[in-house]
């Protein structure tokens, strides 16, 4: 789609198809082909072409029983999905009507709330993990404002499922709202004018012009989320609970503190199954955005 | 812009929710531990601190721990920069003005892994490393960490090549410049700032870069970020961790200073799909 484009630009005759190219995008070629698309092959097959007894391999599909027929796993799995599923609904709740009001209002306060909501980028989440056991953990900030205001402490949200829920939405609202923002661009203002003109309220606006319009760049705010939060580390392994725990901080364990590489990558292998929709798509989208 | 045009704005009420209720959550729990920095002692039921004070800043910045973590971090950061610039610059500029077979299709293959959630793809690279014995080892973080920069070290210097006056380095050309002299005199001075931002995104980034380190270093290479992690599981004392906070957030503020226009220009979202 690309080579006629790239015809056009080329300024002289000599600039026709030379390998030389490709030696210079030789060595980070080699490198994603070496640590992404290989580890992910490699994964599959080594968790599907097991040791066995006798010292050979053998195609086997044990180590995937294992994970489904474990109570502790299927736990892990089903809080994973519990996490991401809750986050991708409050992200949307929380950064849609942020990206409204960002591209309907062009007041001073609206340049305030944009840079606050895009703030989080720049917050390492390490340093929002510590941030959060500060206000919300025991004998946070939150508790001594109560306290001093005679009422009883809040049951912390530190060490249970809601920890990393609070704090992966947190650190995602920049992204999510700068892409919904970008996709209500493509909304006109001659279209909400026009639909106003003929008597629409608000609500049917939303759902009949705007929502439409959003609907791919929506798609995408979630792919991305979830994508993220799936296999989430840093939040989970601080802010969540010891057990269940979410795919991330098991994979860790189970390769490094159980010396278990092969459930590790098995448990890896099954959340690229997961996530596989919602990857294909969105790089699908990155890719519609951008030619070379 | 069209408010511009009324008379009398209005109140903006939504405005000034968003704005408060962002502050709060946002704001405010930064603003927490920049306080618990700059305390030497606070004890529960006190909403101030009853002292403030530099104390755990001298304690901290005495801990070895903390410097060799530090260094560890900047070490790292500055090999994965300085490696991703020496393969991905070249590897850009001939995307961006080269022809040669599977440009398209080796140009999209750095956003393979972008279609995986990050930790899994993380472990199966493990699975390779530990046959490679690389484990545990510095040059095993510096390859992980490298993978991580190769799209926005590719990606962004194709647009700053491709953005730059084709007709000046045909005019160079025309009168005697060799082509390293055009690309050193003309390309290069119009594509450097975008490249410089790219350069400082792939340091900033790889900093803070965790899972990796972690998955990959533990406990042999242990950086700032990796600090930081133990600090708050096993650290009793709060102003140590929060003091780290403060050292920790300086890359990211820097990266605020310059990066706040390319964020918030349209062309960013774009690139994550938007």
């Amino acid at each position: 789609m690309t080579t006629t484009d790239a015809g056009a630009l080329a300024p002289a005759p000599t600039q026709r198809k030379r390998p030389i190219g490709l030696l210079l995008v030789a060595a980070p070629v080699l490198l994603v082909l070496w640590l992404i698309i290989w580890p992910i092959i490699s994964a599959v097959i080594q968790t599907l072409w097991l040791p066995t007894s006798d010292g050979g391999r053998a195609l086997s599909v044990s180590s995937y029983e294992f994970f489904a027929n474990d109570p502790y796993s299927r736990a892990n799995l089903a809080i994973t999905l519990w996490t991401t599923g809750v986050c991708a609904i409050f992200l949307l709740l929380i950064c849609l009507p942020i990206a409204l009001y960002l591209r309907f209002s062009n007041s001073k306060i609206a340049a305030y709330v944009q840079g606050l909501a895009i703030f989080p980028m720049f917050v390492p989440s390490i340093i929002l993990s510590f941030a959060f056991i500060r206000v919300l953990g025991p004998n946070g900030t939150v508790d001594l404002l109560l306290n001093s205001v005679g009422l009883p402490k809040i049951k912390s949200p530190y060490l249970t499922p809601w920890g990393p829920v609070i704090g992966l939405v947190w650190d995602n609202i920049p992204l999510t709202v700068l892409i919904l923002l970008s996709g209500l661009g493509n909304v006109s203002n001659q279209a909400i004018e026009a639909a106003r003109d003929v008597g629409a309220g608000r609500l049917m606006l939303f759902w009949h012009i705007i929502l439409p319009r959003i609907s791919n760049s929506i798609l995408v705010a979630i792919s991305f989320a979830v994508l993220g939060i799936f296999s989430a580390f840093t939040l989970p392994y601080v802010l969540g609970p010891a057990a269940p725990e979410m795919m991330g901080p098991f994979m860790q364990r189970t390769f490094r503190d159980l010396f278990d590489p092969t459930n590790a990558i098995t448990q890896a292998v099954i959340t690229f199954g997961f996530c596989i929709l919602f990857g294909l798509f969105y790089v699908r989208s990155v890719a519609k955005n951008r030619t070379p | 812009m069209s408010a511009s045009l009324k008379v009398a704005q209005p109140v903006d009420w939504t405005g000034i929710v968003f704005a408060v209720v962002l502050t709060l959550v946002i704001v405010a729990p930064l603003l927490v531990v920049g306080t618990w920095a700059f305390t030497n002692v606070w004890r529960f039921p006190s909403v101030i601190p009853q002292e403030f004070g530099l104390k755990f800043w001298y304690q901290t910045l005495a801990r070895a721990d903390v410097w060799s973590s530090i260094t560890m971090s900047l070490t790292l950061a500055t090999t994965v920069t300085v490696l991703s610039a020496i393969i991905c610059l070249p590897a850009a500029y001939a995307f961006a003005r080269l022809d040669f077979p599977g440009r398209d299709i080796l140009f999209f293959s750095f956003l393979a892994g972008h279609a995986f959630p990050k930790f899994g793809l993380l472990v199966a690279i493990a699975g390779i490393f530990l046959q490679l014995n690389l484990i545990g080892t510095f040059w095993g973080v510096v390859l992980i960490q490298l993978v991580g920069t190769l799209l926005f070290m590719i990606w962004i210097p194709v647009a700053a090549f491709q953005a730059v006056d084709r007709r000046m380095e045909e005019a160079a050309r025309d009168v005697g410049a060799s082509p390293f002299r055009v690309f050193w005199s003309i390309t290069l001075p119009q594509a450097g700032p975008t490249i410089a931002a790219a350069l400082l995104l792939s340091f900033v980034g790889t900093f803070y870069e965790t899972e990796g380190a972690w998955l990959i270093g533990a406990p042999q290479v242990r950086t700032l970020p990796v600090l930081m992690i133990s600090f708050i599981n096993n650290q009793p004392v709060i102003q140590y961790g929060a003091v780290l906070s403060v050292l920790l957030w300086v890359p990211s503020f820097i990266a605020l200073l310059f990066a706040r226009r390319v964020v918030n220009s349209g062309s960013f979202a774009k690139g994550f799909g938007g």
